[in-house]
């Protein structure tokens, strides 16, 4: 029932101590998906980590507030190019 | 000699004795005197108030013939003219809670003193929490005396013209209400006496207290995700460059929606971000950072998704409040069910 939301955020604690259930650990504030100190090639490959993680998120089941670190996540496919 | 207090209780069918969901149909009748749980009411009440008579409501007649209900109890209250009206308790029971609610605001609005009483969460307590008295009680009625006790308490106090302490002193749920007095002790004392509590690992009452956030049953995951039709939303102030559609940079009351089923990716030279509650600049750049609409086209060329829903959801997320947000969440959750959508990303910034 209902439509899985991953809620992405760099203020994570916060999202999650206010009920969000399904928390994917974004980069900063000011940049949630990537960081563009990395440069491109990198700043893609972790937008796309942060991405698939919070695609993992709404493929999970959760009983509440979970987090979902993108550095922590095996992902099954690892992010090999940039476009 | 004080008068005894002229007393009206309203119940629904089952504590006026009539039956129990079979019968939750019936309309609205009078008994004289007390009846069912009338009773423990008159017994609560001792010398101190008189029961006129027991209004009773089937459950499912209040809630769908609502507007009739409330006109039949209205002149059975007029023809008795009791002083007080005690409602239920409800307890946990949705249905009887709304009933109880609108039966205290009908009294109300002739005048009388109104109670009813009934579990914190019963979806009662909701209806017009600002304007009613309203006794917390535990689930089920096994608390009847109790719950009895304290309406009944409250009922001659408000009857005598008294007026009636903070929530948390005299046992009635908060209607949010603040007034002026004086605490005798000035705020820093009161904060080192709270610091000292805390430190010492005493109990003490916080003047702040925050509202535990509202659980949310999890949606069910996605099944197949290659199938699956994916919506983004972001609270970071996403708007079109310029802002022609006029957002607020704060204080959301509205969300905008715009259309991205011919775009691959969200470039700076046509969107930017207007948000007072975050550094906009890096976004204006890259506005993918708050709406990743270029990795979501790339997972739905390779695959991994089956599609990126047409409309996307932008708002200032900063300082909105939670009734507003609650509201505007709720509004595109409709849309995006309507839409089909199967999954959803949300940016917060």
């Amino acid at each position: 029932m209902g439509i899985p939301v991953g809620m992405i955020s760099a203020i994570y604690d916060l999202a999650l101590t206010t009920g969000a259930n399904r928390v994917i650990r974004g980069a900063r504030i000011e940049h949630v998906c990537g960081d563009p100190n990395l440069g491109p090639e990198k700043d893609y490959a972790y937008g796309m980590r942060i991405v698939r993680t919070a695609l993992e998120a709404v493929q999970t089941a959760v009983t509440g507030p979970t987090l979902f670190d993108p550095m922590d996540m095996a992902l099954e496919r690892e992010v090999s190019h940039a476009s | 000699m004080i008068q005894p207090v002229r007393v009206v209780h309203y119940v629904n069918q089952f504590f006026g004795g009539i039956g129990g969901e079979e019968l939750a149909h019936v309309g609205i009748s009078l008994a004289n005197g007390a009846i069912g749980a009338s009773r423990a009411l008159q017994q609560a009440l001792g010398t101190q108030g008189t029961l006129l008579g027991t209004i009773i409501g089937g459950d499912n007649y209040v809630s769908e013939q609502r507007d009739e209900a409330i006109r039949a109890i209205t002149e059975h209250l007029q023809s008795l003219q009791p002083e007080v009206v005690i409602a239920g308790p409800a307890f946990n029971a949705g249905r009887y809670g709304l009933a109880c609610a609108e039966v205290c605001k009908a009294a109300q609005a002739l005048g009388l003193v109104a109670i009813t009483g009934m579990h914190p969460e019963n979806p009662g307590t909701l209806s017009y929490p600002s304007e009613l008295l309203i006794v917390p009680t535990g689930a089920t009625s096994v608390e009847m005396p109790t719950a009895l006790a304290a309406m009944v308490r409250l009922a001659l106090k408000l009857s005598r013209g008294e007026e009636l302490g903070p929530a948390q002193v005299e046992g009635y749920l908060p209607r949010g209400r603040r007034r002026v007095y004086d605490r005798q002790r000035p705020g820093y004392l009161r904060a080192l006496d709270m610091l000292q509590a805390k430190l010492r690992g005493e109990a003490f009452v916080t003047e702040v207290p925050i509202h535990a956030p509202e659980r949310v049953t999890p949606a069910t995951p996605i099944a197949d995700l290659s199938r699956a039709t994916m919506a983004m939303v972001t609270t970071g102030g996403l708007v079109r460059k310029g802002n022609p559609d006029k957002q607020v940079s704060s204080n959301a009351t509205r969300y905008y929606r715009h259309t991205v089923a011919e775009l691959r990716s969200l470039s700076g030279k046509d969107w930017e971000a207007y948000h007072s509650g975050y550094f906009n600049h890096i976004v204006h750049a890259n506005p993918n950072y708050i709406l990743p609409l270029n990795f979501l086209r790339d997972l739905e060329d390779e695959g991994t998704i089956g599609g990126v829903y047409q409309w996307i959801y932008a708002l200032p997320g900063v300082s909105t409040p939670v009734a507003i947000s609650k509201r505007l969440g709720r509004s595109i959750a409709e849309d995006l069910q309507a839409g089909g959508v199967n999954g959803c990303l949300l940016v917060a910034t």
